[in-house]
């Protein structure tokens, strides 16, 4: 049955989502003030408000924008609508999650996390990819299977949230920390272990935050790390590379062109850890090594000489 | 035996004329002519979605026997030796029935579970108790004033003392509309006592509500609660098919368009905190009776009002964080033995409450409907902005309104939290716990390091200046004041006004003479903490807002309190 798909946002992964749609031969409306090069089958309207019609809507745009492009669609959407958003990233000191967002900027209830190792050419192309949707409506994620999904992507469910948006948010932090280390010629040891404490750490937190722990070890979270690990060209990884050549934070990010947002969501949640009374090891050394308050040596000296515990 | 006897078979009044209700009359007055039919549907519904399946309807009938064996060998009452021979046959010979007779049993059992939880509406009893019960309580608060309270129609000692807040003729123009579901806090038994009368004082309709079987045993009670609606709830019994009676009854009622009212707490908050995880049964009830509607194509919307109870004097504080304390609290739902039981509590209670002026505030919140959005006027549900949206868009698929309960499960999920939110900003702090919070805070910062526990058995150890608690107190009312102004709680007049040694004055004069031992007493120039049990009850409800009124000095003990709030 024909799905009539919106998409709020036109960069690599709202053209691809309206690409993989079309394909399935889904009807699309492209929501983008600027959006070139696209199959004629899908629809592009620089006004949200054909987005009323569709079923379907798919919210790609990155996070700091994503209170805007809710509140704009909170215009026009009402609870018969489903939405997903593919954004990885958190607003706010509060560490406030997009569908957080879009719960408080529209009425729409029925909302979802598509997270994971998903890249947007992959999806665009059709190329064999997984993904994890997390949301509490499993009628959402029969839609959104039936929108993207098939024999060229797996798309899992959980109704854990929370975990698969923190997860996902906190996957870019750390993969600049493992793009740093790589850069000073870690071995993959040394990567495996940062990578998997990393996550636990984070994981700890997320517990405090509703999430459990387990999304973090799944596809949102350890999945999607591999996949920035193994070389799917993030801008992350890029990030962590030029600071490992002694290139300064801002300097960085500028010149990278694209925005990271990882190190913003990073100090946000060692804050909220340090109100829990958690610990937050490699999370705090590695942001005060991208401040400049904290040499490499120091860093790895820091790490290593900590109390070992358990697992 | 006649415990058994009460709960089981409730008093009514017998009828020599059937009542015809008038247009006029709230919806309660036509229960009786569809109680019938109500749990025949409710029996239908049940045995119908089980029915098709056989392995579904053993398994049903197996859990029924089995749960019901296990609790009656525990209770080894006159009801186990009545009963155990039954379900002990039964489950010997499920498995051999053929399907006509496992329906024919499962009809039996649905059946007389329905039966066991439908109440009875009595007019009379219900004009007698509008009239009649706000002046008993008035004559136990004021026993000299007895006489002209029973005659007269000027206000009574029981409405001096109760307040009922926010937008009422919103709610009366809604009554005639849809369903309400009141969906309030829960802090004693008193509060279906007290809510009842709120709904009067409101000029709003009655509401059917489920009551423990338990209150059932005391015959006053149970006489009233029966035929004012009441529909019993018995949380011994763990059969599957019995919470599905229950939940399906409640949801019949709303369909039908009663107004309801349960407490999605689930039980009475054993710390006095303001309840942030809400039980889903009830409340899933009423948000699939909007759904059945809405796919039968039945124009009655179904709106809940979050409602929060305010007490400065809480009947059972004391049963209530002890039982918070100690590891039981967390899973014991039924407490036979507290205050509420106890006669000379009640009227002890109610002779230190006629003294204060709003000592117990209910306030109505704005209605919303099943999906948190609020309701306007006109039963229409509105966005933040003022955008009027169709609620029937929630439940459509495809464009379609269609039953799905997992849907309906996560929507209620999220009504949960939307209460949530509401009871916290819709909670009038009272005197008592504003001072209870400062005077455990102070406890907290003289005693850096030391656990809860050993706090507690700090009995009057602890004395602070008075001066410096008046101060502290002051801080606490402006800084609340700032809070109230953005929104995110409500102050009682008293916090309002009082000058910061009257609030005190205020508090401390209500805590001693009721409570055994008192909270805190005032020695000469120093106010010495006696109970911090009970200080730690009191402030429980300024737990969310420990760290926005401490100042940088305090801040470390606010930070300890609002911990809390993680256990609750």
């Amino acid at each position: 049955m024909t799905i009539r798909v919106g998409v709020a946002g036109a960069g690599g992964f709202g053209r691809a989502i309206a690409i993989a749609s079309a394909r399935h031969g889904h009807d699309v409306m492209l929501w983008s003030r600027s959006a070139r090069d696209l199959p004629e089958s899908i629809h592009v309207s620089s006004d949200m408000g054909p987005l009323r019609e569709c079923d379907l809507i798919f919210l790609a745009v990155p996070a700091r924008h994503a209170v805007d492009a809710a509140e704009q669609l909170g215009e026009v959407i009402d609870g018969r609508h489903l939405v997903v958003h593919v954004s990885r990233g958190l607003v706010g000191a509060e560490l406030k999650t997009i569908t957080q967002v879009v719960r408080e900027k529209t009425v729409c209830r029925r909302v979802g996390a598509l997270a994971g190792p998903l890249v947007a050419d992959a999806l665009a192309e059709g190329r064999p990819s997984g993904a994890i949707l997390g949301t509490g409506f499993p009628e959402l994620t029969a839609m959104v299977r039936e929108a993207i999904g098939g024999s060229d992507l797996r798309i899992y469910e959980t109704s854990d949230v929370v975990g698969v948006e923190l997860a996902s948010a906190t996957v870019g932090f750390l993969t600049v920390v493992l793009g740093y280390v790589q850069e000073l010629g870690a071995e993959p040891g040394t990567l495996a272990v940062l990578a998997t404490r990393g996550m636990a750490e984070i994981s700890r937190i997320g517990v405090t935050l509703g999430a459990k722990e387990s999304t973090f070890m799944g596809l949102a979270g350890l999945g999607d790390l591999i996949a920035a690990v193994a070389g799917d060209k993030r801008p992350e990884s890029r990030l962590g590379r030029a600071l490992g050549l002694g290139a300064e934070l801002g300097t960085a990010i500028g010149e990278l062109g694209s925005y990271v947002e990882g190190f913003e969501v990073a100090r946000h949640m060692i804050e909220h850890a340090r109100r829990d009374g958690l610990e937050t090891p490699i999370s705090s050394t590695f942001v005060a090594v991208s401040e400049g308050r904290m040499g490499p040596e120091d860093a790895i000296h820091a790490l290593m000489e900590r109390r070992v515990g358990r697992e | 035996m006649l415990k058994r006897f009460l709960s089981e078979r409730p008093l009514r009044l017998p009828h020599l004329k059937p009542y015809v209700p008038r247009p006029s009359d709230p919806s309660i007055f036509w229960f009786n002519s569809e109680r019938d039919d109500i749990v025949s549907d409710v029996v239908s519904r049940i045995c119908g979605a089980l029915e098709t399946d056989r392995s579904h309807l053993e398994l049903a009938l197996n859990d029924a026997a089995f749960h019901e064996i296990r609790r009656l060998e525990k209770q080894r009452d006159d009801e186990a030796r009545d009963r155990l021979g039954y379900w002990r046959s039964m489950i010997r010979r499920v498995a051999k029935m053929d399907d006509s007779e496992q329906r024919r049993v499962l009809h039996t059992i649905v059946t007389s579970m329905a039966r066991d939880v439908a109440g009875n509406f009595d007019p009379r009893v219900y004009r007698f108790a509008r009239q009649a019960v706000p002046r008993l309580i008035g004559g136990v608060m004021e026993p000299r004033r007895l006489s002209k309270d029973l005659m007269a129609t000027a206000p009574t000692a029981l409405d001096r003392v109760l307040r009922v807040q926010g937008d009422l003729e919103h709610l009366q123009q809604l009554q005639s509309r849809g369903s309400l579901v009141f969906v309030p806090t829960h802090s004693s038994n008193l509060d279906s006592i007290v809510l009842a009368q709120a709904l009067e004082t409101a000029g709003l309709p009655p509401a059917i509500y489920g009551a423990g079987k338990n209150l059932f045993t005391n015959p006053i009670i149970s006489f009233f609660m029966h035929n004012l609606g009441a529909y019993r709830v018995d949380r011994r019994i763990r059969v599957s098919l019995y919470k599905d009676v229950l939940k399906l009854y409640s949801q019949v009622m709303i369909e039908r368009g009663y107004h309801s009212l349960f407490f999605p707490g689930g039980t009475r908050s054993r710390s006095g905190m303001i309840e942030r995880h809400v039980k889903l049964g009830l409340l899933g009830s009423a948000v699939e009776a909007f759904t059945t509607n809405q796919v039968r194509r039945i124009d009655r919307p179904v709106w809940f009002v979050p409602t929060t109870i305010n007490y400065a004097l809480v009947l059972e504080a004391e049963t209530l964080i002890r039982d918070w304390l100690t590891e039981e609290g967390q899973a014991r739902y039924i407490i036979e033995d507290d205050e509420f039981s106890r006669i000379d509590r009640w009227v002890a209670f109610f002779r230190k409450v006629v003294g204060m002026r709003g000592a117990c505030i209910i306030r109505f919140g704005t209605p919303i409907d099943p999906f948190g959005n609020d309701v306007d006027e006109t039963g229409q549900s509105v966005t933040p902005t003022g955008r009027v949206i169709d609620p029937g868009g929630y439940v459509e698929h495809r464009g379609k309104p269609v039953a799905d309960p997992a849907r309906d499960a996560a929507y209620t999920r999220e009504l949960g939290e939307v209460l949530a939110r509401r009871y916290e900003q819709d909670t009038v702090l009272m005197s008592t716990q504003v001072v209870a919070h400062v005077l455990f805070r102070a406890l907290v910062q003289a005693t850096p390091g030391m656990d809860l526990f050993a706090r507690l058995r700090l009995r009057g150890e602890i004395a602070l200046e008075q001066e410096e608690v008046c101060k502290a107190i002051g801080e606490a009312q402006e800084r609340l004041g700032d809070l109230e102004r953005k929104g995110r709680v409500l102050l009682s007049d008293v916090v309002k006004e009082d000058a910061p040694s009257e609030l005190l004055e205020r508090a401390l004069g209500y805590w001693n003479g009721y409570h055994d031992s008192t909270a805190a007493r005032l020695e000469g120039n120093r106010v010495v903490l006696h109970d911090p049990s009970l200080l730690l009850y009191y402030q429980n409800r300024l737990v969310p807002f420990a760290e926005d009124i401490a100042d940088p000095e305090q801040l470390e003990a606010a930070c300890e309190i609002q911990k809390l709030g993680a256990h609750r």
